[in-house]
């Protein structure tokens, strides 16, 4: 809440403390140090003083001309040097910074005994650090332990670089050293943990785990054990050894004392005996945690788990059949029952939730009483139903209800809420719990549209009206009821999928934008609308709305997820680009801090973090999101570039021309990636960042759509995208090199452009194979869509796969026609057959796709997706097949005559010019119509989608109310402040900002074909004959 | 019903629902990981049924002889749980901690002047405004520094108010 200054792991910031120290080295007698009291490095420190206080102040030019000077004076002076490469690498001069670094290290070596010094080597490590060189840093520190063997200072330096390296072994070993010197426990525990972490991350084998637990064991006889971390590393240790008896004795021992509080040492005794399979231990000592702690929850299911032996979180295996469940449960029963009578608290929520669970679990093991369960949710309801949490504290029991039940329970509910005519607080929360329960129930799905749009209007007047009790409240605090609106959203995007009526969803819309006028932090609504804006072809406006959540640091790995797949289809590349470089920057400046942060665990002897921070750091490479983005960053940067065959090639040229990537997606499976999106905000219709119901005819998804998916499925989906894409760079690289090869008539079998096509070739393979098909199976499929037996249909969603496939196919089979392919295997493709394929997907598009306003859903953003991927590849072929029939002196200028050399070029690729060029043509003159509309008539459609009828159920009724509420917020006692918003809010305002949003959408969509067409048309002048 | 433990980076993947609230500010991520390798006793969250966060808390111990002090860094706790004392329940866990295990003399917090809320809740809490520091929050806003005297400052020394507001240079700890 209140923040203090930030704690920056920086480099500026070493070196102060080297300032603040007042230079550690001299207070370790073991220290060799070269400089006296007052001197750095070797040199007095009211010389390098400025230096560093430029450095401090980021003034750099002045730095490095301060620095050239105290080099003049100290020639020989490695640190001198080292702040030199400091400064230069700081001002962004990385290869000087390098160099002059070296120079510096290779000075250092040279240097006699007292000249090396602990401030020297830790400058010179930050900037081999910062300049991705850990191994010089490293060998600096190696060289300078060398000279000095036993010095702890400078082996603490070099354990340090280890732990920059993650080099498990290595730390073990100095770690050892500066035990066997020192003797000190830190320095064993820090060998523990190093063995430890070969063993959790790398690939040390279990049995270093023994000789990690000897090392502790002899310790401890003779010295015992000083830290509470020490004991838990030293637990966690025979943990990992399932050697779960002995880690409880030594916990009781007289080691326990060092965990000061006494709940926590019970939880690790319970959990101890609990995995030793001493269930009643276990259980009792759970009892004595929830006597101290009764509404420690987890604590009550690990109790309740030890009774019964079903609990999986303590990897307690299924319950033996030999236990007495109706006695243990009742047992349970009767310690709840205490535990209420000794608690004498009632505003606890544990012990009533634990009567719900011990119901729950009775059913579970055929006890059937549903009635008592319904009873005691009815109990639980009238003490805590106006919690917010309420809803989703009981989630668990409501599944166990049968149905018939659920709806039971929703009109007993109705009956326990105290409906007085005043507006009260509790009230409000007890109807909104209701309502919520009704959403969790999801029997809303086969409920008649008249009463869902009941619902509707039922929670947006229970919000006008209950404004008033939020009058006194501050602009920063939530307001009672703001859940109701983004429940009638729901309720809205239902009707609209049902009706396929634009009117519900632009209702919707409405509503939570009324929220916002009302109060701008709420960020349910912005999520929501961001999804609703994404889904209508308006990605401005979702973007601004994400904008406005502040997502920022760890978040972008939680929570992009909500704006990334549709950004990543829009035409808004600039965007994208800014969000993705934003995420990459954050991961991979994480990754570089990560292990300086693991040493300042080990530093403070917090040894379970040390362990921690490095699977966290692993956890986070193999994030799918991590790898999509990298992945998806660089097709960007070919889409931005496309219509420059140069720049294409530059980017690709940096990609190691595709081949980063192959290994990428070799590796994906291996490295069983990580999914840490938090999906559970994301709205009902929208599950996963694949699916979006909307997209789909209506269906009954009631209950937790969420469930529903198969998750395993899902992981396999998304490592098959990835591993697709991941391919694409290379295939656009060997496209083209194979199509411009035959051109310049050099393709040479036997040579390297033979490779590329095999190459080229057990790509399409592979990518045949993600997308379900062997090659021929594939290419057969394609064929029958180009001949019109089959419906684009059949690709589904992977249509721009597909026609990527088709273009990288075309490119190779070009080899197999002109050149007798030795592989005795051709496909019937050629570039007629590819530009009527994608000729015929284009129109279809269009089709779908208008009028935009009355047709939300994806169609837009594939027709996007057409022109920028496979069109822009197979432009970026084509281009490069003209430059290749070009004489060489005439390859750089733009728009050359036409010359003879053109006779070369199939008539193939001729015709695929303007084929293309009428294709860009077609989008671009639809996109004209589009946004030459104006935008009030664009307005007024919108708008009348909300016109009520008369006698007719349709949308107009949510808003008619907002109407209302503006009309007459003076007679409520709102304050000054809703008032004032309420007043401002205009329906009219909400539809211009969509119009205005998809005309941006449009206009940027339309510019990137333009420049094609612009491009296409240099290409037709250069193939005329 | 609620457990409260220690928190893990494991959390920083699951506390957005807590951080999207425009009150709460998410830090970079040596910011927490410096408090993790610092202080883990002084971090704690606590979470609902079904493993959901609720809410966390975040501090360290610092100073010197009488100034040795629990300091508490960021608490929050998400909309959906307000309203049920959990941030109370996690001062006093830190209170606790600092008491108990540390033997500091009082604990104390830095709040925006304007944020009228957390200032009444804070002084529910037993917290008494010590002093005012002058444009503290990025040089706009005062803060103020609220402090509770702990079981060893027996005089309750510490908390006695100061009579002039400080500057932000002068405060002994960032």
């Amino acid at each position: 809440m209140e923040m203090e200054m930030e704690i920056e792991i920086e480099m500026l910031l070493v070196v102060r403390e080297f300032k603040r120290d007042g230079r550690r080295c001299q207070k370790n007698p073991n220290c060799i140090m070269a400089s006296k009291f007052g001197m750095a490095g070797g040199i007095p420190e009211r010389r390098v003083r400025p230096v560093w206080d430029a450095i401090d102040s980021r003034q750099f030019k002045n730095a490095l001309k301060l620095s050239t000077a105290l080099l003049a004076k100290y020639p020989n002076s490695s640190y001198a040097l080292a702040l030199k490469a400091l400064i230069l690498e700081r001002m962004g001069k990385m290869e000087e910074a390098l160099s002059v670094c070296i120079n510096a290290k290779d000075l250092l070596y040279k240097n006699d005994t007292f000249l090396i010094d602990d401030l020297t080597l830790s400058t010179l490590q930050i900037v081999f650090q910062r300049l991705d060189h850990l191994d010089m840093a490293t060998s600096c520190y190696e060289y300078a332990c060398g000279k000095f063997p036993n010095n702890l200072e400078l082996m603490m330096g070099l354990f340090n670089c280890h732990v920059r390296e993650y080099s498990f072994v290595k730390q073990q070993q100095i770690a050892i050293k500066m035990y066997k010197i020192a003797g000190e426990e830190r320095f064993l525990l820090w060998a523990v943990c190093s063995i430890q972490l070969q063993v959790l991350c790398g690939n040390g084998g279990e049995k270093l785990l023994q000789l990690a637990e000897g090392l502790l064991k002899k310790h401890i006889a003779s010295h015992s054990l000083h830290e509470p971390e020490a004991l838990s590393v030293y637990i966690s240790l025979l943990e990992q050894q399932a050697k779960y008896r002995d880690a409880s004795e030594i916990l009781s021992g007289n080691l326990g004392s060092l965990i000061m509080i006494e709940v926590d040492k019970l939880r690790i005794q319970g959990r101890l005996l609990a995995r030793a399979g001493d269930f009643d231990g276990a259980a009792e000592i759970f009892q004595k945690v929830l006597k101290l702690c009764p509404d420690d929850w987890e604590c009550f299911h690990h109790y309740l788990g030890c009774l019964l032996e079903d609990d999986c979180s303590l990897s307690i295996l299924v319950n033996s059949p030999s236990i007495q469940f109706d006695c243990r449960i009742s047992k349970a029963s009767d310690f709840v029952e205490n535990l209420v009578k000794e608690v004498a608290n009632d505003s606890l929520r544990g012990p009533g939730l634990a009567n719900l669970e011990i119901e729950r679990r009775k059913i579970m093991y055929g006890r059937v009483n549903a009635e008592k369960l319904m009873g005691d949710l009815i109990i639980y309801f009238s003490r805590f139903g106006h919690l917010a949490s309420f809803a989703a504290d009981v989630e668990v029991f409501l599944q166990t209800l049968p149905s018939d039940m659920k709806k039971q329970l929703l009109e007993k509910l109705v009956k326990c809420i105290d409906s007085s005519s005043t507006p009260s607080k509790n009230v409000l929360g007890q109807y909104i719990t209701f309502f919520k329960i009704r959403e969790l129930i999801g029997d809303t799905f086969s409920l008649p549209v008249e009463d869902l749009v009941g619902f509707a209007v039922q929670m947006t007047e229970m919000y006008c009206q209950n404004l008033t009790l939020s009058k006194d409240l501050d602009v920063q605090e939530s307001m009672f009821g703001e859940e109701l609106l983004s429940m009638t959203c729901n309720v809205l995007v239902q009707l609209f999928w049902r009706t396929k009526h634009v009117g519900y969803l632009l209702e919707a819309i409405m509503v939570l934008e009324l929220g916002l006028t009302v109060r701008r932090y709420v960020w349910q609504y912005k999520i929501l609308l961001l999804h609703l804006y994404s889904y209508w072809n308006a990605p401005p406006l979702a973007y601004e709305r994400y904008k406005s959540l502040d997502v920022k640091n760890i978040l972008l790995e939680t929570v992009s997820h909500h704006i990334f797949p549709q950004m990543l289809t829009s035409s808004l590349l600039l965007d994208v680009d800014d969000l993705l470089k934003g995420y990459l920057r954050f991961m991979d400046d994480h990754f570089k801090e990560s292990a300086d942060l693991t040493f300042l665990a080990y530093r403070h002897r917090n040894y379970s973090k040390v362990i921690e921070f490095v699977q966290f750091k692993e956890r986070l490479q193999r994030s799918s999101q991590y790898l999509t983005t990298k992945i998806e960053g660089s097709i960007l940067q070919l889409k931005r570039k496309a219509n420059s065959i140069e720049e294409v090639e530059s980017v690709l040229e940096s990609l190691n021309n595709g081949s980063d990537f192959l290994d990428i997606s070799s590796e994906i499976r291996s490295k069983k990636l990580t999914f840490n999106e938090d999906l559970k905000l994301r709205p009902w219709w929208t599950p996963s960042l694949d699916k979006n119901y909307l997209s789909g005819p209506y269906e009954d998804i009631s209950y937790y759509p969420r469930q529903n998916l198969d998750e395993a499925k899902q992981v396999e989906a998304k490592v098959t995208s990835i591993e697709k894409r991941s391919l694409l760079p290379r295939m656009i690289y060997l496209s083209t090199h194979c199509a411009s090869s035959l051109i310049k008539g050099n393709s040479n079998i036997n040579g390297v452009d033979s490779k590329d096509f095999s190459e080229l070739k057990s790509l399409l393979e592979s990518y045949a194979k993600l997308l379900g098909f062997s090659l021929p199976d594939a290419v057969d499929l394609l064929i029958s869509v180009s001949h019109g037996q089959k419906s684009f249909e059949v690709f589904s969603s992977n249509l721009i796969d597909w026609l990527n496939f088709a273009v990288f196919l075309n490119a190779w089979n070009l080899n197999s026609h002109e050149t007798n392919s030795s592989e005795g295997h051709t496909f019937p493709i050629n570039w007629q057959v590819l530009c009527c394929l994608l000729e015929q997907c284009i129109s279809d598009k269009i089709t779908s796709t208008k009028p935009l306003l009355s047709s939300p859903g994806s169609d837009l953003s594939i027709l996007i997706q057409l022109v920028t991927e496979p069109l822009s590849w197979l432009v970026f072929i084509v281009q490069s097949c003209v430059r290749s029939s070009l004489p060489s002196g005439k390859k750089k200028k733009k728009g050359c005559p036409p010359d003879q050399s053109n006779s070369q070029l199939s008539k193939g690729v001729k015709d695929s010019v303007s084929s293309l060029f009428n294709m860009i043509e077609k989008v671009t003159k639809w996109l004209k119509e589009q946004i030459d509309k104006p935008v009030d008539a664009d307005i007024d459609f919108l708008l009348s989608s909300l016109h009520i009828e008369e006698n007719n159920d349709g949308p107009g009724k949510v808003v008619k109310i907002l109407e209302t509420l503006v009309l007459s917020v003076d007679d409520l006692e709102v304050g000054e402040r809703v008032n004032r918003a309420i007043r401002s809010w205009k329906p009219v305002d909400v539809a211009r900002n969509m119009v205005t949003a998809q005309g941006t959408t449009l206009t940027e969509f339309f510019s990137i074909c333009e420049s094609k067409l612009k491009v296409l048309q240099t290409l037709k002048h250069q193939v005329q004959v | 019903m609620t457990t409260i433990r220690r928190f893990c980076c494991d959390d920083l993947l699951r506390f957005s629902s807590v951080n999207l609230d425009h009150l709460t500010e998410t830090f970079n991520m040596s910011f927490y990981m410096t408090y993790l390798a610092r202080w883990p006793d002084y971090f704690h969250v606590a979470e609902a049924p079904g493993n959901r966060v609720m809410g966390y808390i975040m501090g360290k111990v610092e100073g010197q002889g009488e100034s040795w002090h629990g300091h508490v860094t960021a608490v929050t706790v998400a909309p959906e749980f307000r309203r049920q004392q959990l941030a109370k329940k996690l001062m006093n866990l830190l209170e606790d901690i600092s008491d108990k295990i540390d033997k500091a003399y009082f604990v104390d917090l830095f709040v925006r002047a304007s944020n009228t809320p957390a200032i009444k809740m804070y002084e529910k809490l037993d917290y008494v405004i010590y002093r005012r520091v002058l444009r503290y929050y990025s040089g706009e806003e005062d803060g103020l520094d609220m402090r509770k005297a702990l079981s060893r400052d027996v005089d309750r020394k510490s908390i006695i108010p100061l009579k002039r507001p400080v500057t932000p240079d002068e405060l002994e700890y960032d």
